[in-house]
């Protein structure tokens, strides 16, 4: 790409556009926090400019130039809504500096939050990776034994696993521990099944090769089927993944005195909008960035793949 | 002096599907002999690959037996490596992962470094040097067979078991394999000769690799006949084409081929 085709993009005018109507007179009676929310796009912009200059592709750096576009729109969007020509009812919807404002008063607040609830998913997911994937291979193997446990696998994946938090409060001492054990088996289903199905349908071809070729059983699980196997076990474990996002900060909601759902729910329950959308969106951002972080993962196991 | 490597006995092997048996072999029998190069030439769907199977030990005969060095064989074993006609990398090692994890089953005393010097030197035997650090869903079909061929050479076992290997290969390439796999055949020495049961359906390429050539008929797949190839090697192409006993037995053999595929035309299923 050129240098003109690289930085003259409309994501540019957008942000211009951004930061002029920020000049138009407040109508909203409340504090609006103008000078957060520029202080966001003049981050966004450094964060874009620097895109432009490091990826390389094409295809990559269009898409987070429109990335970004759509943001700039949607917050020229929502300052014309709210702190410019007050159409929205103010305590329901604040204005985006307020939000970004109360981002950075709360920041260690909500750091600790989220280290709760990202640690307590890494702790469940990871319980559930360790024994679902080794179990699959091992049930897997054997196609008859495989194919009763996946049955049962249908039944168990059947139970929503939200409703086990009660059992759970009444099997462990804390919330954290009900936690883990309920994301626990959340992800252990889909992971498990994901996988067996994986074990079971390696390509005979596969099989037949690694045969000929005389490797022995621990070779066999570890060196062919695993590997054969692989993208169906990452399935399994995107599954796992995104239904444990949607069951921890259903229980914080419920029990917790940490995590994301918790400061949510808590500041809802006074009204204090403001805390309650920058806590969506900083859930919004946590789970985007944990599945960012393991399809770089998955891809880097699977780059093999044609 | 000539034993027997390989014997096999009345071979019957049947696939079952929908509960309906289907006979691809009937009473298949022919010795492969120490050191001895033996093709196997028939029609498309004749059973080759089938045959093939039972030496390799993926297979089971539902009657007869094939004996290696006297032994029933009853499941693969290290004494032999294969060329599927599917050739068969795996997808997630790279090219020269693949052919160091084919030696490191056959031969465990070598070490890491030993095994992937070993790989690199069949893969530039084979003309991949360039794409040993690269997966095999990046190479083309012909590259990939060659692969699979450098695997099998790499193991250095007693016995090759190759299927249509040369199939995926531009002319020059085939030539270059052919000598490659004869030279390795031969060996440094003349008394441990590698033992080859080799499938094609290119006669040219039987007449010239082999010392016998065993000619299947289809449906079901039984021995037609079994030709010795009397040529002495080594062995030099355009002189052997020119050979008048050379054009006598290519077009036997040509005819033996042509004799089953005007049996099947004759009667009401045509397969060419
Ligand atoms: N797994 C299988 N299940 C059922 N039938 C099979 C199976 N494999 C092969 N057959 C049948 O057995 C017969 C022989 O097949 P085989 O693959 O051995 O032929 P081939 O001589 O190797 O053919 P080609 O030259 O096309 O490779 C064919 O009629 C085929 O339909
Ligand atoms: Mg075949």
């Amino acid at each position: 790409m050129t240098i003109k085709a690289r930085f003259l993009r409309i994501t540019h005018i957008f942000f211009a556009i951004l930061m002029l109507i920020q000049l138009l007179p407040n109508k909203s009676s409340k504090e609006v926090c103008t000078s957060s929310l520029i202080a966001f796009a003049i981050a966004a912009e450094a964060v874009v400019i620097i895109c432009s200059f490091l990826i390389k592709k094409k295809e990559s750096l269009l898409l987070t130039l429109d990335i970004f576009g759509f943001i700039y729109v949607f917050l020229t969007a929502w300052t014309l809504a709210t702190a410019k020509f007050d159409l929205l009812n103010d305590l329901l919807f604040p204005p985006p500096g307020k939000v970004i404002a109360q981002f950075a008063e709360d920041k260690t607040v909500i750091l600790t939050n989220i280290k709760s609830s990202v640690g307590i998913i890494v702790q469940g997911f990871l319980l559930a990776a360790v024994t679902a994937i080794p179990l699959g291979l091992l049930i897997g193997l054997n196609a008859r034994l495989g194919n009763a446990a996946s049955y049962l696998t249908k039944f168990f994946s059947s139970i929503p696993p939200i409703v086990y938090i009660p059992y759970g409060i009444a099997l462990l001492p804390t919330f954290r521990s009900v936690s883990i054990f309920v994301i626990f088996l959340a992800s252990f289903w889909p992971i498990f099944a994901g996988t067996m199905s994986g074990v079971l349908n390696v390509d005979k071809k596969i099989i037949d090769s690694a045969k000929v070729l005389n490797v022995k059983k621990p070779a066999m699980l570890t060196s062919i089927i695993l590997p054969a196997s692989l993208s169906q076990i990452f399935l399994g474990c995107n599954q796992g993944l995104s239904v444990s996002f949607i069951l921890l900060t259903s229980a914080e909601m419920i029990g917790a005195r940490d995590g994301m759902g918790y400061y949510v729910k808590y500041y809802s329950d006074f009204g204090d909008y403001t805390r309650t959308i920058t806590g969506l969106l900083v859930i919004g951002i946590v789970v985007i960035a944990v599945t960012f972080l393991f399809n770089i993962f998955r891809q880097y196991l699977l780059r093999w793949k044609g | 002096m000539n034993t027997s490597k390989i014997e096999i006995k009345n071979l019957t092997v049947d696939y079952i599907e929908k509960k309906k048996s289907f006979t691809a072999l009937k009473n298949v029998s022919f010795p492969v002999n120490e050191g001895e190069f033996v093709s196997i030439i028939g029609a498309s769907g004749c059973g080759k690959s089938t045959l093939l199977s039972v030496l390799e030990g993926i297979n089971k005969p539902a009657e007869g037996e094939v004996l290696i060095d006297g032994e029933r064989v009853n499941g693969t074993g290290s004494n032999r490596s294969v060329v599927f006609q599917h050739y068969s990398l795996f997808p997630w090692m790279t090219t020269r992962k693949n052919v160091a994890f084919g030696i490191q089953q056959v031969r465990k005393e070598l070490s890491r470094t030993q095994r992937l010097q070993i790989a690199d030197e069949f893969l530039d035997k084979v003309g991949l040097s360039e794409f040993k650090n690269k997966y095999p869903s990046r190479l083309s079909g012909g590259m990939q067979q060659r692969a699979a061929i450098a695997r099998a050479l790499a193991m250095d076992t007693e016995i090759l078991l190759m299927d249509e290997p040369f199939s995926a290969l531009d002319a020059k390439n085939r030539i270059a394999l052919q000598e490659l796999l004869l030279k390795l055949w031969e060996g440094e020495n003349s008394e441990n000769k590698k033992t080859v049961v080799f499938v094609t359906h290119d006669i040219d390429e039987a007449i010239f690799l082999s010392d016998k050539i065993v000619v299947l008929t289809s449906h079901p797949g039984t021995v037609y006949d079994i030709v010795e190839v009397p040529f002495e090697r080594p062995r030099n192409r355009e002189k052997l084409i020119e050979r008048k006993d050379y054009a006598a037995l290519r077009s036997k053999l040509l005819s033996m081929f042509y004799h089953d595929i005007a049996d099947r035309i004759g009667g009401n299923e045509v397969v060419i």
